[in-house]
């Protein structure tokens, strides 16, 4: 019990805080701020918590819950904290964008913790209907987010997409898990994976197509092509703390359940492997010349992150050759978040009211105005590109060192190939905020402290990250 | 003296470059800081020297573990092949904190930030930390060339940097490579440069990250067909960035092919050193002729520094002992000529205000001191017998011929080339009638030819007594050559296969 109780407790406290503010924003006597104090504050704790949980090794004595259907793994651990992370993140860049906007109310916050508690869930899950379960609960209170801001058509426009786009690969999570359970007669990632291995991958069309509509809603969440089109304009939509929590903790979500379900059986792994390989590198270039186009800055973030999808598939297809598996996952996961995250954060107390300024000409001549944010922009820009001493780096590193481990040079170069043709747009944002004249004074935008402090954190965690990998 | 020499060497720099750009002071205070810290460098630099043993190994080494899952490090040393390399960049760069006074507070930090990445990259004995600084080094290059850089500079800064980069990202993948080499043969994960040397790598793949390397370092010197981004990089960046690359950076660039290439990739090697040789002479005659032809002197500068690199590259890529020994002198007398030249070009664009070289001349008669030093620098760069380069050219050339005559034969020619455009430029620029640009030229301050005579004093010292240099280059470049498989043994047996690969090539 206290066992089970300890695994669980970032999760509990999650959700729980979500309950609780739900039900104290009936009571009008409750502030927004308030609410964001007592979320960001669940967060952190939560953090603290798992972090202290990751360091100290495994206390416990079972790492797994209700009959295998969550397990609790370093893997799942080094997830949880990345989601934690970016729910604390997500919340203080949330405080300086709703200082220029006002659609928020004690609910987001609410929504925030619910969709964080799912992702936690998603991590740990080796079940399959538990896996939609966790997706859902994560989902919904992702499409409320995205169109949180009623009176936007945009915002509007991309919850229209998402939703139906999202239902849609809940559908296909659904219907595949019923053919694999058909064929296997367990929804048990680790009885699936003992089926695979006994009869053969190949030969039963039961679980062949159930695990290619598992592998499809995954790959539409993870937005990695060809289902990627979705991201653009919900990005685009969605307001700028949302996008970047997107961005970041529902895709650690997303692979951490990806790898989880392709650990099962290495059988399952290498049957997709060819499949994954090539998806990922479309996922690379089609992310890269799609953000290449792109005038706005969200819209730029958006298609790198598909690209980013890209490199994690990297380390999807590499998983076998991995110290510890999804290790390295898990450590470009975390230098991923934290460079996104970052740039969100600052991207909350500079784009102004409705979200006017987020085109790259924005920014010109930002680092004469406002020097120190434009250093932090730059600093996340070259993790994101990988350029050394940023924990960008040393993910891509990690990421580069397992393909080629696992054999998979061709991946490896096309990854590297993908990385120069990224180089462009990622400079492209710092020489325009750096080589151009001011054209504005950006002087309207009093950031609220809690923004430029939680800014100036992450600049020192994409540092932090690539000195002390304690991922791995 | 104490015990982390290196690590203060490369992180003084990089903490009051940090510091520098962060805290709000006056360009002055932050040029007197500048200086102040370089000058620093420069005394533990000569420490270093002095305590330089020739042992023809790693000396001074620093060992920190920092991933020890996959055996990375924070490991430094230096050996005869670093240090010289080390010893010019601290030699230099204090001077341009003394010929250039009227630059913003970034523009000196970065020279700081920059300072102490080379250093790093030199140091580094780890291939991960060598990386780090290698990418660190661009940075500041990368901000000083967009702010503070001539009217085309965005082009000419967006053109070096996605060269650059473009080619260190490959070296990324042949590093990894590398490693899982390594691991593959030895079981351990590591990435000490040294252990690399362990490696006999052979193969497809493992031409293909030759190649990797190749590229990266190809491009930081660099080498034909290489070298587009440079005259438009030299030409549009302030002096201090000229010269940091030319004198330099470029300098890593072959720096890394003979710490890492040279000793992983030994068969490899060998079989395309015949290819890269003639890369080497292409690029040298190459970029020699085009600055025959160029109207503006920094763009003349540029060229001639590609040219007279090409000459460095010859004699990394002819393995042999008295190549590499000369290319390593060579590197040394490059930066003390063909880089202080771009230093001399730098005041003389400040004071005239153009840099074309027809509206120039006559310069002589009215700053004799300037002429005279220009003159030295550039009798040292066409390698002149009693300057620095002559000792240098001479090396390379004797032991390209003992590689391949015909390579040898080639090079010794292009020297003639550089002979002709330095000569015509001066006669240009410095006799002939005085125009009005340069009517009122005003010769050097005292203090400006006080920081010029330790390089031209140095120039003159290693043309005509090179003993003691040679003599802490050569163990080590030795030891390339004195291993259970040396590279050189293989080189007969590998130039056929040269032959063939090119054959098959053009099928």
């Amino acid at each position: 019990m206290t066992n089970d109780f300890m695994l669980l407790f970032p999760v509990i406290l999650v959700s729980l805080g979500a309950i609780g503010l739900m039900l104290a924003a009936t009571c009008r006597c409750v502030q927004i701020e308030q609410a964001a104090w007592a979320c960001g504050g669940l967060f952190g704790f939560a953090f603290l918590v798992q972090l202290a949980a990751t360091l100290t090794g495994d206390q416990a004595l079972y790492s797994s819950l209700f009959n295998d259907i969550l397990v609790v793994s370093p893997f799942s651990k080094a997830a949880s904290l990345v989601i934690l992370g970016c729910g604390l993140f997500t919340v203080c860049s949330s405080l300086s964008y709703f200082k220029k906007n006002n659609f928020s109310s004690t609910e987001y916050y609410s929504l925030l913790l619910f969709a964080a508690s799912g992702m936690l869930l998603l991590t740990m899950t080796r079940e399959l209907i538990s896996t939609f379960i966790a997706l859902e609960i994560m989902s919904l209170a992702i499409y409320i987010l995205v169109g949180y801001d009623r009176d936007n058509v945009l915002s509007t426009e991309a919850v229209m997409k998402y939703l139906i786009l999202g239902a849609f690969a809940g559908a296909f999570l659904t219907m595949g898990s019923a053919f694999v359970y058909g064929a296997a007669g367990s929804t048990k990632f680790a009885l699936i994976g003992n089926f695979v291995a006994t009869t053969g991958f190949l030969s039963n069309p039961a679980i062949l197509a159930g695990s290619f509509f598992i592998l499809v809603a995954l790959l539409f969440k993870a937005a990695a092509f060809p289902f990627h089109a979705w991201v653009l304009d919900v990005y685009d939509g969605a307001s700028m703390p949302i996008t970047g929590f997107m961005a970041t903790a529902l895709k650690t979500a997303i692979f951490a359940v990806f790898a989880n379900f392709l650990l099962a059986d290495s059988g399952l792994q290498q049957g997709w492997v060819t499949f994954l390989f090539y998806i990922a590198i479309l996922s690379m270039f089609m992310g890269n010349f799609i953000a290449i186009g792109q005038s706005s800055l969200k819209r730029m973030l958006a298609a790198s992150g598909i690209v980013h999808s890209g490199y994690l598939l990297i380390g999807l297809v590499a998983l076998g050759s991995q110290p510890v598996p999804g290790s390295v996952v898990a450590f470009y996961l975390a230098a991923y978040a934290a460079g996104t995250l970052g740039i969100f954060s600052a991207l909350s107390y500079l784009s102004g009211k409705g979200e006017q300024w987020k085109n790259f000409d924005d920014f010109k001549g930002l680092a004469k105005t406002k020097p120190y944010t434009a250093f932090a922009i730059s600093i996340f820009l070259l993790s994101m590109a990988g350029i050394p001493p940023t924990a960008g780096f040393m993910g891509k590193l990690y990421i580069i060192l397992a393909a080629i481990q696992a054999g998979q040079i061709t991946l490896a170069v096309l990854g590297i190939v993908s990385s120069i043709v990224a180089m462009w747009y990622y400079l492209r944002l710092i020489v325009t905020m750096y080589f151009h004249a001011p054209e504005r004074s950006f002087a309207e935008e009093c950031p609220s402290r809690i923004g430029t402090v939680s800014t100036l954190v992450l600049v020192l965690c994409v540092f932090a990250i690539s000195l002390y990998p304690i991922a791995l | 003296m104490f015990a982390h020499l290196l690590s203060v060497m490369i992180f003084l720099p990089i903490v009051a470059g940090l510091i520098l750009l962060f805290a709000p002071l006056s360009r002055t205070t932050a040029r007197i800081v500048g200086f102040g810290v370089s000058l620093a460098v420069l005394v533990l630099s000569i420490d270093v020297y002095a305590g330089f043993s020739a042992t023809g190994k790693l000396e001074f080494v620093e060992y920190i573990p920092w991933i020890p899952s996959l055996g990375i490090a924070y490991h430094l040393g230096i050996d005869g092949i670093s240090l010289f390399i080390l010893m010019a960049s601290a030699v230099l760069l204090p001077m341009v904190y003394v010929l250039f006074g009227t630059r913003e507070k970034g523009y000196y930090a970065n020279l700081l930030l920059v300072e102490g990445a080379m250093i790093g990259a030199v140091c580094a004995a780890d291939l991960v930390l060598f990386y780090v600084f290698w990418e660190v080094m661009l940075l500041p290059v990368f901000f000083m060339l967009g702010l503070y850089g001539g009217p085309r500079k965005i082009h000419a800064t967006l053109k070096i940097t996605l060269y650059t980069i473009a080619g260190s990202l490959l070296m990324l993948a042949a590093l990894a490579y590398l490693a899982v080499q390594y691991h593959a043969l030895t079981g351990e994960w590591s990435f000490s440069i040294e252990k690399m040397g362990l490696l006999d790598l052979s193969g497809h793949a493992a031409a293909l990250a030759l190649f990797g390397f190749m590229i990266a370092f190809a491009i930081k010197i660099p080498l034909f067909p290489f070298h587009t981004w440079l005259p438009d990089a030299y030409t549009e960046a302030p002096t201090a960035t000229t010269f940091v690359l030319s004198a330099i950076m470029a300098k890593i660039g072959v720096y890394g092919v003979i710490r890492v290439v040279m000793p992983a990739f030994e068969m490899e090697f060998a079989r395309y050193a015949l290819f890269f040789a003639y890369a080497g002479v292409i690029g040298m005659m190459y970029c020699g002729l085009t600055a025959i032809a160029q109207k503006d002197y920094k763009r003349l500068l540029a060229f001639s520094s590609a040219s007279h690199m090409g000459i460095i590259a010859v004699g990394v890529f002819s393995m042999n002992v008295q190549a590499l020994t000369g290319t390593i002198y060579q590197i040394v007398a490059h930066a003390t000529s063909t880089g202080v030249l771009f230093l001399f070009a730098g005041i003389l664009e400040e004071r005239t205000r153009t840099r074309t070289i027809n509206d120039l001349g006559g310069i002589a008669s009215q700053a004799p001191i300037f002429a005279l030093f220009f003159a030295i620098a550039m009798l040292a760069s066409v390698g002149l017998p009693g300057t620095s380069g002559f000792i240098g050219e001479f090396l390379i050339i004797l032991g390209a011929l003992k590689f391949n005559v015909a390579v040898g034969v080639l090079t010794g020619l292009s020297l003639i080339i550089g002979v002709c455009y330095m000569l015509w430029l001066f006669q240009r620029v410095f006799f002939e009638k005085t125009k009005t640009a340069s009517e009122r030229f005003k010769d050097l301050s005292p203090v400006e030819s006080l920081a010029f005579v330790p390089v031209i004093l140095l120039i003159l010292v290693m043309g005509i007594y090179p003993h003691p240099f040679l003599r802490k280059i050569e163990p080590s470049t030795a030891q390339y050559f004195a291993a259970a498989t040396p590279i050189v043994a293989q080189a007969t047996t590998a130039t056929p296969a040269l032959a063939a690969d090119l054959t098959t090539e053009k099928n």
